[in-house]
Formats: C-alpha cells, structure tokens, sequence
C-alpha cells in the first residue's frame, strides 16, 4: 500500500514554488567531491572544475579547441618570435618558449603572479622526492629562464606542435608554498598550504577564491578581491557535490541546486528523461566532449586476434540505435578515437554502419560457422566466445553491455559479461591486460592530442614496463607506429593532416578496440543563467566563469 | 498458528512462481534477457502485463525469474549461516574455555567489522583461479552467499550459545551425564532439538536479510552482476531512474517486501508456537 | 560492583587485542586487494613512465612487504603518529572526525528515535491486544522495506513533490542541521524500529503475565506504574543488547543512507578509502567503528549487570 500512495503522489505535479532567491549567488550540483586541492598534484575531474572557478593557466583550449592565452599576453609561435628552435646541450633538436604574463595577475592577497612563482612550481616539480604524479613535462623542461617578472622561458629537449601551450603546469605562490616544500620536501604532497590552509586568500589567482571547505559535501568560491578582468556575476558560488545521480536530480528539482554542472553531472540518459519530463523548466544543453567510449579488445585472445571478427563484432552492433533509444539521440556515434570537431578528424576513414548480414558472412569467412544453441563454432569445435568487461555499478555501461551482447548473440557470438569494480578492474584487470575478452571504458583526451599512450606499440603495458602505458589491446603496428612518432614532430597543422588521416584509416580497419561514441555532457541550467560555455575538454566551463550571466 | 501458515503459504506461492518462470515465458512469448530498445519501460500491455525495464525487457518474467536468484541466495545464505552457527555455537557452550573465548571474541569482531573491505575483495576475485567458470551467474550467487555466511553464522551462533549453555545446565542433561549417556548422544539427542526453534527462527529472519542485504549490494554495485535479474539488482538499477519510471521500481520493491513480510510471519509463528 | 570490576578487567583485554587482529586482518585484506595507489595512479595519467612508477612505489613505500608496513604503520601508531590519508591530503584525523560527528549524530538520532518509537509500538501491543495486529503489521512493513529505496521516496515525497525538506547533502556554515538530519533519521529509524518493536511487545507481555505483575495488579497497582516501574526496566534488557548489537552494523550501514542523502560521514568515508585504496584512512576507520562497537557492546552489557544484577558471570 505504501508502495502504491508513494506512486501516486510521485505524479503529482512538484509544487516547485521555491522562492526566488537573490541572484547574487549561485549553486552549483556536482557528482565527484575533489579531494586535494593541489593545482599541481595529480588530475582530477572535481579539482580541476572547482579550481578553474579560482586559479587560471597561463595558456588552455576554449570552447573552439583552440589553443589560447588565459593569463599570457600572446600565444608564443615561431612567426613571432616567442618561440626559436634550437639545439639542446646533448645535441638533441629543442625548443625555448617565452611566455608574456599579464601585468595585472594577481594573488588573491593582492601580491602579483611573478616569474618566480613559476620558478618554484618548476623546481617542485622537477625534484624526484616532491612526488608530483606527471613528471614528462618537468623531465623535458630542462632549464627555467626569466627575462623581468612577468616573463617566463622554459628550453624543452623536444619539439612538438603543441609547444605553446603551457598545461596542467600552473605557479604556485612562491612566497608561501616555498618555505613549506624546502622544509620537507617529501611531505610537501600534504604540507603544502593548499591542503593545509586551503582556503588562505593568496592562494588564488582567479575570479574566485576558495572561501569554505566541507569535506565530501561542498565548496564555498568567494570573490577574489584583487581580481583585475572583469568582474563575474556572483558574490558566491556554492559547489554541491552529490554522487548518486538519483539524489542530484532530487536536489536540482527540489531547488538546493540551481545548475547541474555537465562536465561532472547526470547521466545522459537520466538527464533526457529529466528533460522529457520537466519540459522547459530547466535548460539543457547537450555538449560533445573529448570521453571516448569504446571497447578495447585483448589481441592476445585467439578469437579477437582475427581482424575479421573484430569487424565483424562492430558490424553486429546497432550503435546508432542505441544511441538513438538510449541517449535520445543526444550523442554522436564514434568511428575512432578522434573526435569529429578535432582538427585531425578525417571523415573519410572507414566506417562500420549497422550490416548485420556482412558481419555473418565476415564471420563465416573467418572460420566461424553457426553452431548449436546459436553459438558460431570453428573448425575445432571451439565456440565464438569472450569474456566483456566493465566498470560494475555504471548503470550506462552495464545497459550497453547488454545491448550489445545481445546484438552480438544475433549474429552467433557469445559475449559473457563479468563485471568487476571499478578500483578492481582499472587498477588490476584492465591496467595489467588481464581482461580476456573485452573491456568497456573510455579515454578522456584533450584536443588535438597524439594518442601515443593507447596505440603506440612501446606503451603496451608489460610486467617489464611496471605496467605503465596504456595500450591495453596489446596493438601493435609498425606503421602506426612511425606515424605517431612523426605526428608531434611536424610542426605544420597542413602537413599533419595527411598523416592524421594515415593514422585513423590504419587503426580504423583493424579495430584494436571498438569505437562507440563521443560522449556528451549534459548541462542542465536555470533560465535565469547565460553565457556559460562548455568546452567538451579539460579546460572546463568554470575557467570563463566571467562570462557567465544573470538574465 | 495462522501467521506460520500464512507466512508458509506466501513462500510457497514465491516459490511457486520462480518455478513457473520458463512456462510464463512461452505464454508470453517474449524473451526477458534479450533487450528491446523500443519497449524501454513500457507501460503495462497484454504483452508486458508489469511494463517493461531499461532495456525493454519484461518485467513481470525477469521478477519470475529474478525470484529463483533472490530466494535462492537467501535461503541458501540462511541455511549455510544456521548450520554453521549453531554448530559453532554449540561447540562453544560445550567445550568452554578457550574455545568458547575465542569462538566469541571472533564473533565480536566480525560484528564490529565492517563487512566492506572483504565485500570488495571477494567481489575482486577472478573465479576462473578457483576453477569456476567466469561470468556464471550460479558462481555470483556463490559468491554473494559466501559473503552472507561469513557474516551471518555471529547471529546464530550467538543464539545457540545461549541457548545450549542454558540447557547444558539443566538438571536433566547433568543427570544423563551421571548416567554415562556420550556426549555426541548427549548434543545431538538432548541439546539440538532444545535449540530448533529459536534458530528456525533466526534461519527465517537471515533469508528475509539476506533478500535486502542482496540488494543493498547490488545498489553499491557490487550485487548480482547482469545480465542475470534480481530483485535487488532489479530495484537497484530502477533506482536510478524513479523519476522517470517509478512503476520499474516498484515491483521489484514490492516482491522484496512481500518475500520479506513472509519470512517474517513464518519466524513469529515459529517463535509462537515454541512458547 | 565487584562483578563490573572484573568484566571490565577481563572484557578491555580482549577488545584491545581483538583490534590488533582486526588491523592485522583488514591490512592484509585491504593489501591483497588488486591495485594498489600507484595502479590508480596511472590509470587517470596516461604520461607516467615506467620509471616514474617506480618512484611513486619507493616514495609511497610499496615496494616494501606487506608485513614490513604493516610493522611501520603500527609503529607510527604506537607514536601518535596517525599519518595522512592519501585521497585527502589531510591528517587522517582531520578527515575521520567531522565524519565520525556526522554519522554518530545520525545514528544516534535514529536510534533514539527507533527505540522509542519501538518501544512505544511494542508497549501498546502489550497492553492492548486489540491493536496488537496493526503494531505487527507496521513493524513487519518497516523491517521489509529497502532502505534505499524508502530513502528516495521519502525525497521524492518531501523534498522534492512537497518541498517541506532539503533534499540532502550538509547544511551550509550558519545554516541549521536540523532539516537535513530529518529524511535520513528517519530512513534509518523506520527499518530499525521493527526489531525493537517486536522485542519490547514481547518482553512486555512476557513480563505483564509473571507472578509478581499479577499479584502487584491484583493488589490494585496502576497500569500504568505496573509498566514503568515493573515490566519495562526488565523488558530493557533484551532491548539494550539489541542497541549494542547494531552499533556496528548501524555506523558502516549508514553507507547507504549517506549515499542516497549525500551526507559525509563514516560509511561513505569507508567505502571511498577502500575502493580508493588509502591505507591509512581505511584502517582507521575500521578500527574506529570496530572500538566504537565493542563498546557500546561492553556498555550493554554492563548496563543490564546494573538493571539486573541476577545476572552472573558471563
């Protein structure tokens, strides 16, 4: 009876009469709670979207994936100067970059951003016992220069065309988080003020400032005082972090909060049907982003090492339709692992719409022929079966999976789902190539980036190599190989096109994982709020949080 | 009386209806594991006559079906848990001393112990190493069962402790001791019936936790796995979308708490009919 | 006095050692559990080397036996030394504290408010057999109904149709707890308040029909005094290992009822540190709700030696 008088009233219409609340502050849902607040310090969703409110690169891509200056003057080239090839001290071919700091940078204690709190976060980086997770860029940095304060040189021992851009390398104030990291530079990790003293003013360079700290529930973002751009519209922005998607949606409708941020938000799918049902109460936004799903298959698998049955596994399965029943059409179907919006994206390369028909005969071709209980069988007997793999507790993928195994079961293959969770089966079964089938789970990328770490055959990880790398399929392809050791070398965007193309057409015919889709992010917003700008990569929407706009 | 056999007759009826499961399906005619992306949470039809899930699958065959899973673990997690109980109980009141000290203080901690950690690490175990075969659903409700039991037996065993103690100290039990009746003779003829009724009790109240601990599992994700149904993977996964269809949530809901409000019924008449 | 004396002596022994076995067991659990901090380390960087994940293992010291840090994280423990959880950046104690409030506020509240109302329930079962049906009735719906899913409708219902109530998560600084401690005591005290309502019914009953009741009514005692100052203290005993019991079960179970709630406190803070692999935080949060259990345990059954001192040794 409860049961029945509870379905009852959840049709009734919300009373949503939520008193309108003074403007000047906004709230803001999140489903991941970040854990340290460490610009430098390890990557993380929830950090990077809570610190883009409070602290600002030099350099980041913005909503047109191109590279711009979010706290340089000009974006170093070699047109202009900025930029000059030369030879490093062991004779490799290098590059020294110059950067332009705005004059007007401010800490949040009203002390400039200097060339020496570059300095320091450099020198923190590059000690081995600081611990930071990426050392790659501080290993290729090799010497720090400074022209006067607010110019910054760093000489790298390689040259790649993404030279301008300045990352995740963020400045740490100096003046502050100096003293802490020579006094112990072990424990810096946990002694730096940011974990400390996170929510010390002079921590913060950008619009915002960390005002307030609840663990595991909230963020308090206060005007940052010194801040000289333009003014943003709020005196507070208040972060909400809600991991269950079914209490974010409660919390969103029962007005506690005001937007729903998509880069850390609802499920697709969940968010369609949140749409379908409040009709224009809310507005949605449906941003591409750079989340690759796809299924990587394990190479070493007899079955899967056949080319023909991967194609043939791709061939089976309805992605469009899926995507049109699951995601309300709101995500586009991936043909490989650059997204179409990319600059490299060819859309020439081969492509695998739904033709179950060619997947039989590419089967029957391949030595599989049908066998009892529907199961395609070789030669020896031996069944067309693979384990499939994904993140257990991720509603999305498990539906998915068993979409696709049902599709696959059509066409005379078995696909046994095992499930683990996701610690288990990203630290241990995918990371260790321990998967025997297939692995469901998605590359977060940024733009234009070579995707050296997934297909290149030095990064297929082994015991050998520690398990780093992440080419997980065990791909190997000599040809593929050269094209992206040549990729970042060519400094030419024309000239890349071509081996752009070359690569995707290489991998996209022998599939070493299955493409699905780029995904989207869904943003859900109050009328009242405009001008906020998802960018579908790392540099998230809160970085031009000064855009954002009460109507 | 009437509550035990009311409880009797709605287990009966559940188990019943696990039983019909493959026959409801050829009358149906729709196959409940295979996805139908045009049916996603259909309302009730002739052809899906409870609607349909997420994935377009009929619901009214997949709580058939999900029945055998959910009963199953539950009865068997109950059983193992009572066996293993009250042998350890009984063995604790009987030998006494250290044994009973550490039999209980082991109790004690694995009723302080947080049941997580081990959850996840025996959800992380490949059973392709202990020759099982992967991604069987017989070897998921293995393992959910195992879980249960690791956990459940403290209850019991506590209980029958008690109770074996109490009985151990009775007049009658000291003076066929006197008489040179075995010990083995002793337990199993004079102590273990005194025992039937209060862990008939406590079997039928840990099948009615295990039915909502699955569940619990199965909402932090580490559950029945798919595409195998549940009734707690089942609510679980509706969970997640009640706004949207609040009917896929509450069936699986409600034959929880009927399979439940059975165990229950059942446990009372038993403890009623000991007194 | 004596008999509490010695059960202290005997029992805090024992809970001390129970604890070291419980760190022993839960740090090999928790360390042959696959991944270890650098494996998730790597995976969310695709730019580590192989050469920097032997650094990240020698500087997180994993590259050390499994018993060798157990020896030193013990150590440091004996110290003082509690160290830092490696999800949070923080002093591990930092971290626990606010979560330990939080849950022991919740817990605490919904105890109290099962009790009573278990009682209450249990007290009119006993007393009026009329209604006896009705009190069994609610209690066997409140024992069968998932927590999690009672949780979202009451959201559903309060929050969001009838927005009488937040929906979740914490209150903000200068904001009031009260509101945002509701929903969830209530998920909680609805599943929890069957049991003691069974248990007070048929403690009371039990105690209402023996002889010294009988002859106190015939004397022409009040019903009322004959339940408050006869059947239910001895009806408290059941009641209180009941509390006892589900100390435990109640702090790492309010997992879910955080998580629907999105409430920070010691279930979720658990659940995080072992799916996050942080070492430090997981073992003392297991420790922390293993003592906290053991506790209330010991308490209890002090308790019922000071209500009914009949009761002998063991």
């Amino acid at each position: 009876m409860r049961h029945l008088l509870a379905a009852l009233l959840l049709l009734l219409p919300p009373l949503a009469a939520t008193a309108q609340p003074s403007r000047d502050s906004l709230t803001i849902g999140l489903s991941q709670y970040p854990s340290n607040f460490h610009p430098n310090i390890e990557n993380m969703a929830a950090k990077a979207y809570a610190l883009g409110f409070a602290l600002h690169p030099v350099t980041a891509y913005d909503a047109e994936w191109k590279q711009v200056c979010i706290a340089c003057t000009r974006l170093p080239s070699l047109e202009n100067g900025d930029a000059t090839l030369e030879t490093t001290p062991d004779g490799k071919p290098g590059i020294r970059v110059t950067w332009q700091l705005r004059q007007d940078w401010k800490w949040g204690d009203g002390t400039p951003v200097t060339a020496e709190d570059f300095r320091f976060a450099w020198e923190a980086g590059r000690a081995f016992e600081t611990g930071f997770g990426p050392a790659e860029f501080y290993r290729s940095a090799y010497a720090f220069e400074s022209g006067g304060p607010h110019s910054i040189t760093l000489r790298f021992d390689k040259v790649t065309y993404d030279y301008a851009g300045l990352g995740q390398f963020q400045p740490l104030p100096a003046r502050i988080e100096r003293p802490i990291w020579e006094a112990d530079k072990a424990g810096y990790r946990v002694r730096s003020a940011y974990e400390t003293d996170t929510t010390n003013p002079a921590l913060y360079n950008g619009p915002y400032r960390i005002a307030a700290v609840q663990p595991g529930a909230g963020v308090t973002l206060e005007r940052n005082p010194h801040w000289s751009g333009p003014a943003p519209a709020f005196n507070r922005i208040q972060l909400r972090m809600v991991e269950n998607s079914a209490a974010l949606e409660a919390q969103l409708l029962s007005g506690q909060v005001d937007m729903i941020a998509g880069e850390l938000g609802l499920p697709l799918e969940q968010a369609t049907a949140l749409q379908r049902r409040t009709g224009d109460r809310f507005r949605f936004h449906y941003n591409p982003g750079l989340t690759y799903e796809h299924i990587d298959l394990n190479l070493e698998n007899p079955v899967l090492a056949d080319r023909r049955v991967r194609q043939a596994l791709l061939l089976a399965a309805d992605r469009a339709q899926i995507v049109a029943r699951l995601f309300g059409g709101r995500q586009e179907v991936a043909h490989g692992g650059i997204h179409p919006r990319d600059a490299g994206f060819d859309p020439a390369i081969p492509q695998y719409p739904f033709d179950p028909a060619r997947a039989r005969a590419l089967l029957d071709e391949a030595g599989w022929k049908p066998g009892a209980g529907g199961i395609r069988r070789n030669a020896d007997g031996e069944a067309l079966a693979f384990d499939f793999m994904t993140t257990a507790g991720n509603r999305t993928r498990e539906q998915v999976q068993q979409i696709l195994a049902g599709m696959w079961k059509a066409v005379g293959a078995e696909a046994r789902i095992r499930n683990e969770p996701p610690r288990v089966f990203f630290a241990e079964t995918v990371s260790k190539r321990r998967y025997g089938g297939a692995a469901m789970f998605a590359w977060i990328s940024s733009p234009e980036s070579v995707p050296r770490t997934t297909l290149h055959s030095d990064e297929i990880a082994t015991a050998a190599r520690n398990w780093s790398g992440q080419n997980y399929t065990g791909y190997r392809d000599a040809e593929v190989d050269r094209l992206i050791e040549a990729l970042p070398l060519e400094l030419d965007a024309e000239k890349r096109l071509p081996l752009w193309s070359a690569l995707q057409r290489r991998v996209a015919t022998d599939l070493p994982a299955l493409p699905l889709w780029h995904r989207s992010d869904a943003h859900v917003w109050p009328h009242w709020l405009e001008g906020v700008m998802p960018t579908g990569h790392q540099n998230y929407s809160s970085l031009w949080v000064t855009q954002w706009r009460v109507r | 009386m009437t509550r035990l056999r009311l409880g009797l007759t709605l287990l009966a009826l559940m188990a019943l209806a696990a039983s019909v499961a493959p026959w409801a399906q050829q009358w149906l005619g729709t196959d409940p594991f295979a996805p139908d992306l045009f049916a996603r949470y259909a309302e009730p039809s002739a052809e899906h006559p409870l609607g349909a899930d997420e994935l377009g699958r009929d619901l009214l065959l997949r709580l058939l079906y999900g029945a055998r899973v959910s009963l199953g673990v539950g009865l068997a997690a109950a059983l193992a848990a009572s066996v293993l109980g009250t042998a350890l109980g009984v063995l604790a009141a009987w030998k006494g001393g250290w044994v009973d000290a550490v039999l209980m203080r082991l109790a004690d901690g694995l009723l302080a112990l947080p049941a997580l950690p081990i959850l996840v690490l025996l959800a992380a175990m490949d059973p392709a190493k202990l020759g099982l075969p992967r991604g069987d659903a017989m070897v998921d409700m293995l393992r959910i069962v195992v879980i249960l039991v690791v956990f459940g037996w403290v209850g019991v065993a506590r209980l029958a402790r008690a109770g074996a103690l109490s009985l151990l100290a009775t007049d009658y039990v000291r003076a066929a001791r006197a008489l040179g009746v075995t010990e083995a003779r002793l337990l199993w003829r004079h102590v273990l019936p005194g025992l039937a009724a209060p862990v008939a009790v406590a079997c039928a109240l840990a099948v009615a936790g295990a039915i909502l601990t699955e569940s619990v599992l199965s909402f932090l994700g580490l559950g029945i796995q798919p595409p195998t149904p549940s009734w707690g993977n089942m609510l679980a996964n509706a969970q997640e979308a009640v706004f949207a269809a609040p009917l896929a949530a509450l069936w699986p809901g409600l034959a929880i708490l009927i399979a439940i409000v059975g165990c229950a019924l059942v446990a009372d008449g038993v403890a009623r009919r000991g007194q | 006095m004596a008999g509490a004396l010695n059960l202290l002596l005997w029992r805090l022994p024992q809970i001390a050692l129970t604890l070291v076995l419980l760190s022993l067991a839960a740090w090999f659990a928790i360390g042959l559990m696959p991944g270890d901090p650098v494996s998730l380390a790597m995976i969310s960087d695709p730019r580590l080397t192989p050469a920097d994940i032997e650094r990240l293992r020698a500087l997180h010291g994993l590259d050390q036996p499994l018993i060798e840090r157990y020896l030193a994280w013990a150590g440091g423990l004996l110290r003082g030394e509690f160290g830092y959880s490696r999800l949070f950046a923080q002093p591990v104690w930092r971290v626990l504290w606010p979560a330990l409030l939080s849950t022991l506020a919740l817990v605490g509240s919904a105890v109290l408010l099962a009790a009573t109302l278990g009682v209450a329930l249990g007290a009119l079962a006993a007393l009026r057999p009329r209604a006896a049906p009705l009190v069994d009735a609610v209690a066997l719906l409140a024992q069968a109904v998932p927590a999690f899913w009672l949780g979202i409708l009451l959201i559903i219902l309060f929050a969001v149709n009838l927005g009488w109530l937040p929906a979740g998560g914490a209150p903000d600084a200068g904001q009031s707890a009260l509101p945002f401690l509701v929903l969830p005591v209530v998920t909680i005290a609805f599943g929890q308040m069957a049991a003691y309502a069974r248990h007070a019914a048929a403690a009371l009953s039990a105690e209402l029909s023996r002889p010294h009741i009988t002859s106190a009514r015939a004397r022409g005692a009040g019903e009322r005094r004959l339940i408050w100052r006869h059947a239910l203290p001895n009806a408290a005993v059941p009641l209180l290992t009941l509390l006892a019991l589900d100390a435990g079960s109640l702090v790492s179970g309010a997992l879910v009822t955080e998580t629907v709630f999105a409430r920070p406190g010691m279930g979720k803070l658990l659940y995080d540190a072992v799916m996050g692999n942080d070492y430090n935080l997981a073992l003392l949060a297991l420790l922390l709700v293993a003592l906290v259990t053991m506790l209330a345990t010991l308490l209890a059954d002090l308790a019922q030696r000071w209500i009914d001192p009949r009761l002998g040794e063991r």
